[in-house]
């Protein structure tokens, strides 16, 4: 059982502002913990405290039930993959692989086994005699890894390994990555800026910001259940659009209508809603919840936004439109094959489900019901 | 998430296990007593001497008090002016030739002259001889009856100009400046030779495209983007020359009349070459010849240096 | 633009030059120059293998025969051996004792956060500009204090302190550019601090280490005025002051001469031969803004 657990872990230089402002994270045995966030949110500290390379200024890091504020890094039994690698330069690819096991007092054999083990799988055989200075980046992406699987730590450890890397090799090297969790089965915590990581690699996702946590949860669950404005706009590319209006009243319950901008509120009771009685709010929708054609939006009820377009940003697959409204401006994910141009009027429905609201003052999620498809994921995560 | 453990919030953990960037100072005095024990025994500690022997008149072990008397002295002695004199027209402009010798043999390299990794190993080698073997090469260059100099100028029926180069007191100072030129060029080569190196390849293809030739380009893109490097040179060069010793020492000893004497030479001789047996009053030199270093290298840095850090 | 020719089409950093200045002039000017850097010292080399006598005849003339004898006897009977071994003895022991300890200290300040970090670099690198002289009167005296006048050992002291400065801000801005994920790694592997500057910063830093190691080496060897002022008893001249003194005694024999300065040049120009690219690298660190 590899457990790690942060209870309210802080970290602040001096007596500025908390660089990792109470943390709470509870990472299951086997688990891919992603840390996301921007840069400057903690999450490096917060990786770099849980390896020893920094000190807690407060709270409780346990690993496997034992707290470990107090031990030094080499003693926590955890492995770290750095950004650059840092392989030691004067030492051969096998040197490298060997040399964290040799200062453990490992036996010869055993390390020469783990050491030819990580090798075949990583396809590092080749390569174990040559200096670092010879491999390409993938390569050292590899030997990095490699060195951390020797060690058959109870954690692993992962400070952005990708960023170095161009697209082509980072897609080859997530997947492999995504095997070895699969094939080590250990509980693996990995920090990144990039949410297509992060999507794809984790278990479930720690969103953080400015030292907090913003959310936690399986990714598609964080995608479709955003607790604030932060994750809505961090996760998802285009971000979701935002717009603020009142919220006013009426027959069928509340609901949103300013100018061209009209959205039915049927996520949420009107008990969930009331404080919020004419007053702003901001109100959230996707940019591939928004169509042109209406009934694509589905059969329920719909809202409407409308606006001039103002650039058109064919991808090939799909059109970015941007529209220009008076609340804003606002992206939609449209086919291919539209045939908007700049300057056209643009009426875009969505349906009236895949509306999210905020607090304005704390950005924090009005919680309604759930959306299908973060239902679907948040069931998923659980499993 | 709910927190497992119920603890205070804020526990202290000692600062000894992790963050690489800091450690125990047992470690630091470890890494840095020895360099500091030989900076304050051997450069600070005698610095502050000096200066405190500035103020007393050092026969042997007698050390009497005077208070500013070297001072004072120091004002109306001509050969200290001399030398000041002499020290200053050399650190000012012996620079420019050096500098400007420099950024010249550099940009013939740059043009792309062939054997350019020999002719650059070949001008950086007066850089590695000793000021001894400079001196002693040059004093026979410069020798009347068969030095180099005189025998060119008369081969070529030029004879009436040929001169004891080191023996006139009006040329003397001015062959000190071409030899130490001679000695420090290839260094200023090398430095400008990397700076333009390292300009960005975009402005110099900027330049051929805003249809500049070759003149224009140097004049108007590469010396103005030199400039920091320059400067930084010229300051360099005036830092050496307020220091010049061994050259003038072995080649003229200050002579002939003072006229290439310069204040460290001076200072050497009123403390160690002449008979005076008082090591106060060279004190009292060094002590307002350091001042006057330090000085020019702060006010040159902010002067020259400051506003032209360009970035590029 | 049809001016324009790719003459340094080989060399990537270099640009078209118009052809008529490259052929003409620039050849003639780079010729001249390089006969008037080098031509000094060939000249030097070759009254080396020749004998006063022969120089006062002719001093431009082709050494026949090569009198390589000149050496021996500069060597054996004109003191040379004595003054290369004296340099040998003392730069040799100051370059090692000043690389060891301001490695020490370039590693200290390159990688340690600590209170006063950049006090001590600004203290120990200024000294870098301090005039000779300051020091050099109260280093006289304090050598005579302490035994350590006209003595080989007081000598290595003062040449340490001389180069200590240069040593440590050449070091400290190599070992700065070591990446602290490495450190990091190192210590998550169990090193301590000083296995770390052992096992990792010294091994990685040996480009470095080498480049400071020859420039502190050619210095020394080539020092002249602290040695001069130091040092008298002839038995323990270096090299500069030996030479110096033998041309003080003999003014005339100027082949002894120039044998006794070809001895003095060979090290530092073997140095430049194996390894010209960090000596002027060394030499011109810190100079580029």
């Amino acid at each position: 059982m590899s457990v790690v657990i942060l209870d309210k872990l802080c970290k602040r230089y001096g007596t500025s502002q908390y660089a990792v402002d109470h943390v709470d994270l509870h990472i299951r045995d086997g688990e891919f913990m992603v840390l996301l966030g921007p840069s400057g949110c903690g999450k490096s500290t917060t990786l770099r405290m849980v390896a020893g390379l920094e000190t807690i200024s407060a709270g409780t890091l346990s690993i496997d039930g034992r707290v470990v504020n107090n031990v030094a890094a080499k003693d926590r039994d955890i492995a770290m993959v750095f950004q650059s690698y840092a392989l030691y330069p004067h030492m051969s690819v096998g040197e490298n692989l060997a040399f964290g096991l040799r200062r453990r007092k490992v036996n010869a054999a055993e390390i020469e086994r783990r050491v030819k083990e990580a090798a075949d799988i990583l396809g590092l055989g080749a390569l174990l005699a040559r200096k670092p200075s010879a491999l390409s980046g993938g390569q050292r992406q590899r030997v990095a890894l490699g060195r951390a699987m020797v060690r058959e730590p109870m954690v692993f450890l992962f400070d952005e390994p990708l960023s170095n890397l161009d697209a082509a090799l980072r897609v080859n090297t997530r997947n492999e990555l995504i095997k070895q969790h699969h094939r080590l089965g250990s509980t693996m915590i990995y920090v990144t800026h990039d949410q297509v990581e992060a999507m794809t690699m984790g278990t479930r996702i720690c969103v953080m910001n400015g030292g907090k946590v913003a959310q936690i949860g399986a990714p598609l669950e964080v995608y479709w259940e955003p607790a604030d404005t932060f994750v809505a706009r961090f996760l998802g590319s285009p971000p979701m659009n935002l717009f603020t209006a009142p919220l006013r009243g009426g027959p069928d319950g509340f609901l949103l209508d300013e100018g061209p901008f009209h959205a039915p509120l049927i996520r949420w009771s009107a008990a969930a809603l009331a404080p919020y009685a004419d007053r702003k709010i901001t109100f959230g929708v996707r940019a591939e919840d928004l169509h042109l054609d209406p009934a694509a939006a589905g059969e329920g009820l719909r809202g409407r936004i409308r606006g001039k377009a103002f650039a058109i940003e064919p991808l090939g697959a799909e059109t970015l439109v941007v529209l220009e409204t008076p609340l804003g401006e606002c992206t939609a994910r449209l086919p291919r094959n539209v045939t908007v141009r700049p300057g056209d009027e643009v009426d875009l429905a969505f349906a009236a489900s895949a509306a999210y609201l905020f607090d304005v003052e704390t950005g924090r999620a009005i919680p309604g019901e759930r959306t299908a498809q973060g239902a679907l994921a948040a069931a998923r995560g659980l499993q | 998430m709910t927190s497992t453990t119920a603890l205070p919030d804020d526990i202290k953990s000692p600062g000894s296990v992790a963050d690489p960037r800091r450690t125990s100072w047992p470690v630091l005095v470890v890494f840095l007593v020895p360099a500091l024990a030989i900076y304050v025994g051997l450069t600070a500690y005698p610095a502050f001497r000096t200066i405190y022997d500035s103020f007393f008149t050092i026969e042997g072990l007698d050390a009497t008090f005077v208070g500013l008397d070297n001072y004072r002295a120091l004002m109306s002695d001509e050969t200290f002016w001399v030398a000041v004199r002499n020290t200053f027209v050399w650190s000012f402009i012996a620079p420019i030739l050096d500098v400007s010798t420099g950024l010249l043999l550099a940009l013939a390299l740059y043009a792309g002259v062939p054997f350019a990794r020999f002719l650059r190993v070949a001008w950086f080698t007066p850089v590695l001889l000793s000021y001894v073997v400079v001196a002693i090469l040059w004093m026979w260059i410069y020798n009347y009856d068969w030095g180099i100099l005189n025998e060119l100028l008369r081969v070529v029926g030029l004879g009436a100009l040929a001169q004891s180069w080191l023996g006139d007191p009006n040329l003397a100072l001015g062959a000190l400046i071409v030899t130490h030129a001679w000695k420090w060029a290839g260094f200023n080569m090398v430095v400008c030779l990397a700076a333009i190196h390292s300009l960005p390849r975009e402005v110099l293809e900027a330049a051929d495209l805003d249809n500049c030739g070759w003149g224009a380009k140097l004049r108007h893109v590469i010396v103005p983007m030199l400039r920091p490097t320059l400067l930084n040179l010229y300051i360099l060069a005036f830092i050496g020359k307020m220091k010049i010793f061994d050259l003038v020492w072995i080649m003229t000893g200050g002579g002939p009349l003072w006229a290439t004497e310069t204040v460290s030479t001076y200072v050497y001789k009123r403390a160690f070459n002449w008979n005076t047996f008082d090591l106060g009053y060279p004190s009292a030199i060094a002590t307002v010849w350091f001042g006057v270093v330090c000085a020019a290298v702060i006010i040159l840095n902010r002067v020259l240096a400051s506003k032209d850090r360009l970035e590029y | 633009m049809a001016l324009f020719s790719m003459l340094g089409a080989r060399d990537p950093g270099a640009t078209p030059l118009p052809r008529l200045f490259a052929r003409g002039g620039l050849a003639l000017v780079i010729g001249a120059y390089t006969i008037y850097t080098l031509g000094p010292f060939l000249w030097l080399a070759s009254m080396s293998v020749r004998t006063t006598g022969e120089i006062s005849l002719d001093h431009y003339a082709w050494p026949s025969p090569f009198h390589w004898e000149q050496f021996r006897i500069a060597w054996v009977d004109s003191n040379f051996a004595t003054y290369f071994w004296n340099s040998t003895l003392v730069v040799v022991g100051a370059v090692a004792v000043v690389t060891l300890v301001g490695a020490a200290a370039a590693h200290a300040l390159a990688r340690y956060r600590f209170k006063g970090n950049r006090l001590i670099y600004a203290v120990l690198f200024s000294s870098i500009i301090f005039p000779p002289q300051i020091t050099l009167i109260s280093l006289y005296q304090i050598l005579v204090d302490y035994n350590l006048y006209n003595s080989l050992l007081g000598l290595t002291l003062v040449y340490i302190s001389l180069q200590l400065p240069l040593t440590v801000y050449l070091l400290e801005g190599f070992f700065a550019r070591i990446p602290q994920d490495l450190f990091d790694a190192a210590k998550m592997d169990g090193y301590g601090d000083i296995e770390i500057f052992r096992r990792i910063v010294l091994p990685i830093g040996m480009p470095a280490i080498a480049t400071t190691l020859i420039l502190n080496f050619i210095q020394l060897w080539n020092e002249f005025l602290f040695a001069v002022v130091l040092i008298t008893d002839p038995d323990k001249r270096t090299l500069p002051i030996g030479i110096r003194a033998f041309m003080g005694d003999h003014f005339q024999d100027i082949g002894m001469i120039a044998a006794g300065v070809m001895i003095s040049v060979v090290p530092v120009i073997l140095a430049y031969i194996f390894f010209s690219e960090k000596l002027i690298r060394g030499m011109t660190a810190g100079a580029v803004k």
